[in-house]
């Protein structure tokens, strides 16, 4: 009686009240956990949550989807729809999820390289969205420009010969400098080309040619400097029409560089530059999330090299 | 004696209310989740002829709108032209204004990096790209202006009617009649309302250096019965036969 009548005076200590107490919050507690556990995404729940109209185990087809893809396979609206196309797109959908799981069962993105391709595509779609959409805005194509003013000219233009003192025989690397020396001194003299080529018996690189002959004709400035290394291409940088540089050593003798012609890159206006600006701005904004991407995919994946996989990537010495 | 009894009946009737308001907000709730069933099981085509379900879809929506969209769409729909956020208090729909269509608008997004994301087609950079001039963009923007029947260069809307149906391509996605077409999200170029703006200068920017809109996609910020009844909230507003939007 004093239990039961301390029960709702709560200035006074009751067992009995505290064990009730205890026994409700334990049932609030699990009915909270138990509704959180079985409405959770990914639980398994036998019963199908209004927004799907299917659940193919456990994964859900969504109604939004299913009504979109009946108005796009019958171009009609869903209202207008009739059962038996419902049906067929709702067969259709639980079909493909189907197949979806079964590819991913057999682990099939691990050996089809047409599955991999697809993933890859999709996940760099996925990243480079946001710069895919984005628009630069004129102040962003001007700073761009202005950083990277030398980008914008026109293409330079060279018709020049890159001519060799060979090495080797009789003739000592000295010698070799000497003729190439004699040589540029006779082309500065006013001597035309080609009998400075006769008389010093100068050979061509070979490095431009043409079908099979030597290019004597316009060559762009990019292409002069894919085909010479940096001694050689700073030395052709360095001259005007028919000028002739010092000799510079290389493994096959001493080489001159003789400018025939050239026509010298014109600096291009934002103006005239601005579409290949936008390009240029556009694809660095997608190389940059690209690079980002990768960057945050290593660092959280435990990647393991062998030894000899790691000595290709220590640098060359 | 009575005054320790009232006392007890007071606690008595006092743990009485608690369990009443209990049961009551159970109820409330059960009585809410079921509501939300029902507005997502039931056809969305039923619910916009239903005004119990639509005022329940709009109590939903309104604030959720005011909260998640406002910030771009304004918090009377009104969009912004200048940054192509449309007006969604206009009987103009991108995507088509069945509360299907903007319900997956929605969800998924438009080019929101999302894979269901509403992305089949960008306005190109046609001029950036070099697929036209600048003159020809010009005579482009006399012949939009003429279609929405404006002031216009008319010899420049002749040369402008040329490269929409020819050089530029434009009828591809905007249709024969520049009437837009709602599967690839392509406006109506005829005007009066205009995405980003009707001026000459606006129609050459979107025309010479393209446009490509977005809208985030909610998939995983909202709940499925938020997002239905944004859908039916914003269809119901302007629940009539979509008539496009301008670029």
């Amino acid at each position: 009686m004093a239990a039961s009548d301390n029960f709702y005076d709560f200035s006074r200590p009751s067992v009995h009240r505290s064990m009730v107490l205890l026994a409700s919050g334990a049932l609030i507690g699990l009915g909270i956990a138990g509704y959180g556990l079985f409405t959770a995404k990914g639980t398994r729940s036998h019963g199908v949550p209004p927004e799907a109209i299917a659940l193919v185990n456990q994964r859900q087809i969504l109604r939004s989807d299913f009504m979109t893809q009946v108005q796009t396979q019958y171009t009609t609206t869903f209202a207008q729809s009739s059962h038996e196309q419902r049906l067929k797109t709702l067969t259709d959908m639980i079909d493909e999820e189907l197949m979806v799981q079964r590819g991913l069962e057999i682990d099939l993105p691990s050996y089809d390289p047409d599955v991999r391709g697809a993933l890859v595509a999709g996940v760099e779609l996925e990243v480079s969205a946001d710069a895919l959409a984005q628009q630069p805005t004129e102040s962003q194509l001007r700073a761009y420009y202005q950083e990277h003013k030398d980008r914008y000219s026109s293409e330079g233009v060279m018709q020049l010969r890159d001519l060799v003192v060979t090495t080797g025989g009789s003739r000592t690397p000295a010698a070799a400098k000497l003729e190439a020396a004699q040589a540029a001194a006779a082309a500065r003299s006013g001597q035309p080309l080609a009998l400075v080529i006769k008389r010093f018996e100068l050979v061509d690189s070979g490095r431009f040619m043409d079908a099979g002959h030597v290019d004597t004709g316009d060559i762009f400035q990019f292409a002069v400097r894919a085909k010479l290394d940096d001694a050689l291409y700073n030395a052709a940088l360095a001259l005007k029409d028919g000028e002739i540089s010092e000799p510079i050593a290389q493994a096959d003798g001493m080489h001159l560089i003789a400018m025939v012609k050239r026509r010298f890159p014109v600096p291009q206006s934002f103006d005239q530059a601005s579409d290949r600006v936008w390009s240029d701005l556009k694809n660095l904004a997608q190389t940059e999330v690209r690079a980002a991407n990768i960057r945050y995919l290593r660092s959280r994946a435990d990647i393991l090299l062998s030894a000899d996989a790691r000595a290709l990537e220590e640098p060359a010495k | 004696m009575s005054t320790i009894a009232s006392a007890r009946l007071a606690r008595r009737l006092g743990l009485l209310a608690a369990l009443a308001l209990i049961s009551a907000l159970a109820a409330v709730w059960l009585h809410q989740h079921g509501l939300a069933a029902r507005l997502l099981r039931t056809e969305p085509a039923q619910i916009l002829r239903d005004a119990g379900m639509m005022q329940q879809a709009s109590r939903i929506a309104r604030p959720v709108f005011q909260d998640h969209c406002a910030t771009c769409h304004g918090s009377a729909l009104q969009g912004d032209s200048s940054r192509g956020v449309p007006d969604l208090s206009r009987n103009v729909w991108l995507y088509g204004n069945d509360p299907i269509d903007i319900e997956r608008t929605i969800l998924y997004g438009i080019r929101s990096g999302h894979p269901k994301s509403r992305n089949i087609a960008d306005m190109p950079a046609l001029g950036r790209i070099g697929q036209i001039t600048a003159q020809e963009t010009r005579d482009a923007v006399e012949y939009l202006k003429s279609l929405a029947g404006a002031p216009h260069d008319a010899a420049a809307a002749v040369r402008g009617r040329v490269i929409y149906y020819t050089k530029g391509n434009c009828f591809d996605c905007h249709a024969n009649d520049a009437r837009g077409v709602t599967d690839y999200g392509t406006p109506a170029l005829t005007g009066p309302y205009w995405l980003y703006g009707g001026d000459r200068g606006t129609l050459y920017q979107s025309i010479y250096s393209g446009r490509h809109g977005k809208c985030p996609a909610w998939i995983n910020i909202l709940t499925p019965v938020q997002i239905r009844a944004m859908a039916l909230f914003l269809a119901s507003d302007t629940h009539k036969p979509a008539t496009g939007v301008g670029s």
